[in-house]
């Protein structure tokens, strides 16, 4: 390398640096900072805890004379070093290229920065600790093996970090188009969801399921042995029976695999670097005819700069992935309920719908609290525009419902499915206890949304998150309502009567209804007051 | 108001309107001691701006000068620390909700929301103003169509390039057939065909009386576009006036010896600047 690219390497990483200090003068990013390093302490225990298991493991395979099972750790460490960087990529509006191709960087250099730039990641950091224990532990185990185990995990190392970035800026690619990027974060979220269903699902299937398993066709033990994280278990296996030249012939399959991915990620880098943009390269549907406007809603009764937000709202709900998602949260929620055999409530078949609703609204709890953070930039459009915020925020509110509202139905026709239509007094409980809660959240939703508002992407999966006071007190308030709403039943059920409970939140709901109805004429006010803060932290871009 | 094409003045040059400055009738816009502090620091420093209906009014600055700090508090973005300012006779502490009826703006970040087509933006933004559903639709329309915005209706804004949402902010700001317009910078990003065409409509728009409020950096735009200009500095309004008297030096009491100086040459001998500033970089030779 030439001391001109040896300089850049040392200005990009300068640069890193100085990011990072920068970021700290904020408040937000302080308390970020000592969130990172719960983090670093957390990924050096899974290093250092993971890498012992590890090592024992295989150390373990290797004195029994089972070295060929290192595979399966490897295999596992694969996935992890593999997959969890695609999902983690899922939340990100990843580095545009162009932000270091616009300096004269050559080739080599551009390939190292993108290689180094995010690989010294957590999934290399607990990759690379967790290939260090396989070898120490097969070291342990058999000193002979030791040659064969550093160069087949030195190789297999090489090849998960060239794959891992190969698999990246491919993806990387795809992501730069918004859509691809919200169709990525539905796939990661019905992942998570089936990740859910796991437990409830074993517990009613589980025996089923283990005998099917048994049954595994032998020959997938078999291909796995021709892919690096087999070929490191075949490796050890023929030097441990002192097939030198079939171990060396395994090493040369992996080395081949480790070329194709080294060829991976120069063709994708190569053809950046050449100046390739594909964000830019979306299709155009061109229309020739003249423009036509569909008529905006009308809602009876409701004003028309009302309605005009609303349907806003709506639209936006429409088109946010992961707000869509939540509709079928409830279901789950039925499914783990029915799936759990010997819980509480599936005896007590009659709370699901409370249960479910208390979840439905628990949903909402980051449009609520933080309803203009979507809007963005479009929030300077609200404080020019001649509508009060108080009907802006109604109109809000009167969107959340809707979602609300759709989720509950979702919820009820779960219930009548898995169990039976909830009876009379459990609806009259349940929304007894929406009445008290619902303003409650809404009265407080409004007022965080305009005291600690952050600006949010509805469309993109980890972009909705509040400012982490926003959550801290929507969370003690939800937490608050259902402990309330807990007591409310136990009082009832040890009195046998649980008209008791919805008596009670009925009394309950009177003093948040007019909470919510006083702290929403007062809004304008408050808005007026606190446009300068509310400007800048969601307009800016 | 309608937007075709059609009905557009014609592109050659035309006289440009001489409009009266008349301080006995309601001015469009009127600020006394309007003063702005962020901390220690005073971003706008007793202005006193009047701008009379129908001027196409150019509002001229370096950077960090206050333009955008004044344009945010005429609009209602932000709050004067001192001072007064009305809107068509109406003063912005008192009547904001009725003064933001009569304005449109563009404002320096445009003010759009991304995940909706231009046509649903166009068509909210018309309802927030106050027009029916029908009227909403049909100038969403013309407006789509006047700023070449209709080819592809179903993407969202956010996904359009950085001229189409000047154009569309543009669109909004106008549907309502505002009196008075604030803009601030609305050429940047702006393709030459497209500039063509606002600018064509803000021409129309003052020869119907529509007075404009113009920030821009560029000095070309505001002394074609411009019938009157202000000029603040270090947030102090340094010099205000017709421009064509402005540029002969009259109002400074300097009249220019050879003739009417440029508008670049008045500007950058009101604010102190230098046009060979690059001649004191040692590197460049």
């Amino acid at each position: 390398m030439n001391p001109g690219s040896a300089a850049q390497l040392r200005a990009i990483t300068f640069l890193r640096a100085r990011l990072f200090i920068n970021s700290l003068r904020s408040v937000r990013h302080k308390f970020n900072l000592v969130s990172r390093i719960i983090g670093a302490v957390l990924v050096v225990a899974a290093s250092l805890g993971g890498g012992f298991l590890v090592a024992m493991t295989c150390w373990g395979f290797t004195k029994a004379g089972r070295v060929e099972f290192v595979s399966l750790v490897c295999w596992s460490i694969f996935l992890f070093w593999q997959l969890f960087p695609i999902m983690a990529s899922a939340f990100n509006q990843n580095l545009d290229a162009s932000d270091l191709l616009r300096f004269p960087l050559n080739y080599r250099t551009y390939f190292v920065v993108r290689l180094l730039y995010g690989a010294l990641d957590i999934p290399t950091a607990l990759g690379l600790s967790w290939s260090a224990g396989v070898f120490l532990g097969v070291l342990a185990g058999s000193v002979d093996l030791g040659f064969w185990a550093l160069l087949s995990i030195g190789i297999f190392v090489a090849f998960n970090i060239l794959l891992a970035r190969a698999v990246y800026v491919w993806i990387e690619r795809w992501l730069l188009r918004r859509r691809s990027r919200e169709i990525m974060g539905i796939l990661f979220f019905l992942a998570v969801i089936g990740f859910q269903l796991v437990g409830p699902l074993l517990s009613r299937y589980g025996r089923a399921a283990s005998r099917t398993a048994s049954h595994l066709p032998p020959f997938l033990l078999g291909v796995q042995q021709w892919f690096p994280p087999g070929l490191v278990g075949l490796t050890l296996a023929q030097a441990n029976h002192h097939w030198y030249a079939l171990a060396g012939s395994s090493l040369a399959v992996m080395a081949v695999f480790t070329v194709a991915a080294f060829g991976l990620l120069h063709l994708r880098l190569r053809a950046q670097y050449r100046g390739e943009n594909p964000s830019e390269g979306e299709r155009r549907h061109e229309q020739t005819s003249p423009a036509s406007v569909n008529r905006g809603w009308r809602i009876p009764a409701v004003a028309a700069v009302i309605t005009a937000v609303y349907e806003k709202e709506i639209r936006y709900f429409s088109r946010s992935g992961p707000l869509l998602f939540t509709l079928i949260m409830p279901l789950v929620v039925v499914l783990v309920l029915w799936g759990g055999q010997k819980g509480f409530l599936t005896r007590q078949a009659g709370y699901a719908l409370p249960v479910g609703a208390a979840y439905c609204l628990l949903l909402l709890t980051n449009i609520v609290y933080n309803s203009f953070g979507a809007d963005a930039g479009g929030f300077q459009f609200f404080l020019t525009s001649p509508v009060p915020f108080r009907q802006i925020a109604a109109a809000k509110n009167l969107a959340q419902l809707t979602v609300l509202g759709l989720d509950l139905s979702i919820l009820w026709i779960g219930i009548c499915l898995v169990y039976e239509p909830p009876k009379f007094p459990a609806i009259a409980l349940t929304f007894a206890w929406y009445l008290f809660a619902i303003p409650l959240n809404l009265a407080l939703g409004n007022l965080l949304s305009i005291y600690t508002p952050k600006r949010i992407d509805y469309a993109t999966f980890g972009r909705q998150r509040p400012s982490e006071s926003t959550i801290l007190i929507s969370l003690l308030v939800q937490m608050g309502s259902v402990a309330l709403g807990a007591a409310a039943i136990a009082v009832a059920r040890m009195r046998s009567n649980i008209w008791i409970a919805t008596v009670s939140f009925l009394f309950l709901a009177l003093p948040t209804v007019t909470a919510y109805f006083v702290l929403l004429w007062r809004l304008d006010r408050i808005v007026m007051r606190r446009r300068e803060v509310l400007a800048a932290e969601l307009c800016r871009a | 108001m309608r937007f075709s094409k059609a009905g557009l003045p014609s592109p050659e040059p035309e006289p440009r309107p001489r409009l009266c400055y008349i301080r006995n009738s309601v001015d469009a816009i009127l600020t006394t001691g309007l003063t702005r502090r962020f901390g220690e620091f005073t971003a706008v420093e007793d202005v006193n701006l009047h701008v009379a209906p129908g001027q196409f009014f150019g509002f001229l600055g370096p950077n960090g000068a206050g333009k955008s700090t004044t344009i945010k508090m005429l609009t209602g973005l932000l709050a004067a620390t001192a001072g007064s300012m009305q809107i068509l006779g109406l003063d912005l502490s008192t009547n904001l909700v009725e003064v933001k009826r009569q304005i449109g703006v563009v404002p320096e970040g445009m003010a759009l929301f991304g995940r909706l087509t231009g046509s649903e933006f166009l068509n909210f933004a018309g309802r927030m103003y106050g027009l029916d559903r029908d009227t909403a639709a049909q100038r969403a329309a013309e407006l789509l169509d006047f700023m070449e915005l209709a080819s592809q209706p179903k993407k969202l804004v956010t996904d359009y390039s950085h001229g189409m949402q000047k154009k569309l902010a543009m669109a909004a700001a106008v549907i309502h057939g505002p009196k008075v317009l604030f803009l601030d910078e609305p050429f940047e990003g702006v393709d030459a065909v497209a500039s063509g065409t606002l600018k064509a409509m803000l021409q129309r728009m003052t020869a119907r009386g529509v007075t404009i409020f113009l920030t821009s950096h560029v000095l070309e735009i505001v002394e074609r576009l411009c019938t009157h200009v202000g000029i603040i500095n270090k947030g102090r309004l340094v010099a205000q006036g017709p421009l064509d008297e402005l540029r002969s030096g009259v109002i400074a009491g300097t009249e220019a010896a050879h003739g009417p100086m440029s508008l670049e040459e008045f500007f950058l001998q009101t604010v102190g600047g230098s046009r060979n500033a690059a001649s004191e970089l040692s590197w460049l030779g």
